[in-house]
């Protein structure tokens, strides 16, 4: 029944949704905040593809922020100092990325732990050759400038406003690519290689080379939105991909919910508005907060908040937020409860139970 | 007159000091259900592994349909820790061994299922079973992205297959239930559905009838005897003795890594050095 009523509203919920989006970056609205909106919608195409692998593979990448650089320069080097059309070093800077991600994703056998690390270090290696700029093609710490906007036929996007909806165009596209590679058969293969690797590959599934796809989809969708950025910003700089951001980005696509496509508007809109518009007042407790909510959402919701908030809903109807919070009292009070009893038995007897 | 589909000869794997299958030669015949039996720690599992390619032999070969899926001619056995790491590639070169990896032994026609069942918990039923239909598709991530047209030809295909392995282990209503909500008897018809799914030529089941009741068990029979009808020959690992006598038309006993014997169901449980080996420390499970 409540999965009937949410269907109801959703109904009425996906319109109004999509229509006061659009409608965020006219002035008498949020005007203000339509550079922020454009922000959220970047953040949204990396965080995608970052839900995707972390979700579909169980590991994590901290060096999406590298492939959004890498995007990024090579958006900003070949369109403004090569002259190339802006759409064309897009798709040339998707396809480096693409084979940088490739080449690691086989050295690294995306197995074990040392994924994590390794994609760091990636990270602060191409941040460092942007910084050091020894060809000079990078520009230094200054980064490049002279980008020109990106333009269809004559229609140049040379305003906020235009920005704001081709990046949300793209994301939707991007969105909606994503949804449909998830309720394909290469989709099922994913969720089955999440499940279980051993059974994904008794039936014939090359575990492997579906981690090392979607590994490679994450990093093109970073390097795109890199490219966005630079004909955005019209600045390539090393500042923009920070190796810090990737973990930023992680917590956007934890907040999101791993594995679920929508939740990573909602992830990058949480943490961007949390990071630009309230932690930017206590600089020095940006990661401390930033990191404190991702603790807890681990520990409490490891499916993710939105998809937590979801399935909640779905299963105690419009109530389920008290619900839970009474359900979480119970839970610690019989842990306390459990805790001492132990404590007692332990020292009647002499020796821990087993 | 009787046919091979597949066949085992001195295959062995050894992990550190232990000889979990000692040069077992096995032959599978086409269109029959045959039984591996043995005390735990016999190598049946392993064997299974091996089969499927999950572990890499340290000597031996396994054919299939009269080619080699696995050979490894081990010399010293000094290699075996490369082997174990590099799975084959580097090795093929040098000690001319070979390994067909378990996803193409899948399409080859060779499946298992195993002990613990192993269901894709964040899948429905039918999802389950139409991943099964994986080795029999074809369309990749640009179909799937752009709605192609041979994504909704293949789609629709997969889907009436699914149907109908889900049918045959009766469970056609069940398709919309999350896998994780099954009991145990139904998730281990659901798990043979879906190795059903990869439209197998060797079925090979890991102990189907542990944890299921006596009522499960005979329905289980009957599915297994409609299976070996339907032209698959099914190999099974049990350790549930009435159920694998008056199933198995060929059964093969092992013990610590050994074949010590072969033949139909009278005859295994006269043989001696079964009854010293297995049946008589066990007599419960007769």
């Amino acid at each position: 029944m409540s999965r009937n009523m949410l269907s109801r509203w959703r109904l009425l919920l996906i319109p109004v949704l999509i229509i006061l989006m659009c409608l965020v970056p006219f002035d008498w609205f949020l005007g203000q905040y339509k550079y922020l909106g454009t922000v959220i919608g970047l953040s949204t195409i990396v965080t995608v593809g970052l839900c995707l692998f972390m979700g579909y593979t169980g590991q994590v990448s901290l060096g999406q922020a590298a492939f959004y650089g890498i995007g990024m320069y090579f958006s900003a080097v070949l369109s403004s100092k090569q002259g190339l059309d802006p759409w064309l070093a897009m798709l040339i800077a998707a396809s480096v990325t693409a084979a940088v991600a490739f080449l690691l994703g086989i050295i690294l056998r995306l197995k074990g732990n040392y994924l994590a690390m390794a994609t760091l270090a990636v990270g602060f290696i191409v941040w460092k050759i942007a910084v050091i700029d020894d060809m000079g093609y990078t520009g230094g710490p200054d980064g490049i400038r002279e980008i020109p906007y990106l333009a269809i036929g004559g229609f140049e996007f040379d305003s906020q406003f235009r920005r704001y909806y081709l990046v949300w165009g793209i994301c939707l596209a991007i969105l909606l690519i994503s949804q449909s590679i998830v309720n394909s058969r290469i989709g099922r293969a994913l969720r089955a290689v999440h499940g279980s690797e051993e059974a994904a590959e008794s039936l014939g599934i090359d575990v492997f080379r579906f981690k090392l796809k979607i590994f490679v989809v994450s990093a093109v969708y970073a390097s795109i939105a890199g490219s966005l950025f630079a004909h955005h910003q019209l600045h390539a700089s090393p500042g923009y991909f920070e190796p810090i951001d990737s973990v930023y980005l992680v917590i956007m696509a934890v907040i999101g919910g791993l594995a679920s496509i929508w939740g990573a508007i909602f992830g990058a809109g949480a943490v961007e508005i949390l990071r630009n518009e309230i932690l930017i007042h206590y600089d020095q407790w940006n990661m401390v907060i930033l990191g404190l909510i991702l603790m807890l959402i681990l520990i409490f919701m490891p499916e993710g908040l939105f998809v937590a908030l979801k399935m909640g809903y779905q299963r105690d109807g419009v109530l389920f937020i008290p619900k839970r919070i009474w359900r979480l009292v119970i839970r610690l009070y019989s842990g306390i409860r459990g805790f001492q009893q132990r404590k007692t038995a332990k020292s009647f007897h002499g020796e821990p139970d087993r | 007159m009787m046919d091979i589909l597949l066949e085992t000869k001195g295959l062995t794997r050894v992990f550190g000091g232990l000889v979990a299958v000692d040069k077992v030669d096995l032959q599978i015949e086409t269109d029959k259900i045959t039984a591996v039996i043995g005390p735990n720690g016999a190598g049946k599992t392993t064997l299974f592994n091996l089969i499927t390619g999950v572990h890499t032999p340290t000597d031996g070969e396994i054919s299939f349909k009269g080619k080699p899926i696995s050979r490894a001619l081990s010399g010293s056995g000094k290699h075996h820790r490369f082997r174990d790491l590099a799975n084959s590639s580097f090795n093929s070169l040098r000690n001319r061994s070979y390994q067909v990896s378990p996803a193409l032994r899948t399409k080859l026609g060779i499946v298992r299922t195993f002990q613990h069942v192993h269901l894709f918990n964040n899948m429905t039923v039918m999802e389950n079973v139409m991943t099964g239909q994986h080795p029999r598709s074809s369309y990749g991530f640009l179909e799937a992205a752009f709605h192609l047209p041979k994504r909704y030809r293949e789609e629709e295909r997969i889907r009436l297959n699914a149907m109908k392995y889900l049918n045959m282990v009766g469970m056609g209503q069940y398709e919309e239930e999350n896998a994780m909500n099954l009991p145990l008897g139904q998730q281990k018809l659901l798990a043979i559905a879906r190795a059903l799914a990869t439209e197998p030529q060797l079925l090979l089941l890991d102990e189907p009838g542990a944890g299921l009741n006596r009522l499960e068990k005979r329905d289980l029979s009957d599915l297994i005897r409609r299976i070996r009808d339907m032209g698959i020959t099914v190999v099974l690992v049990e350790h549930d003795m009435p159920l694998v006598m008056g199933l198995a038309e060929k059964v093969v006993v092992l013990d610590t890594g050994r074949k010590i014997a072969e033949g139909t169901a009278a005859q295994v449980q006269k043989d001696k050095r079964v009854i010293a080996a297995y049946l008589g420390d066990d007599e419960d499970d007769l």
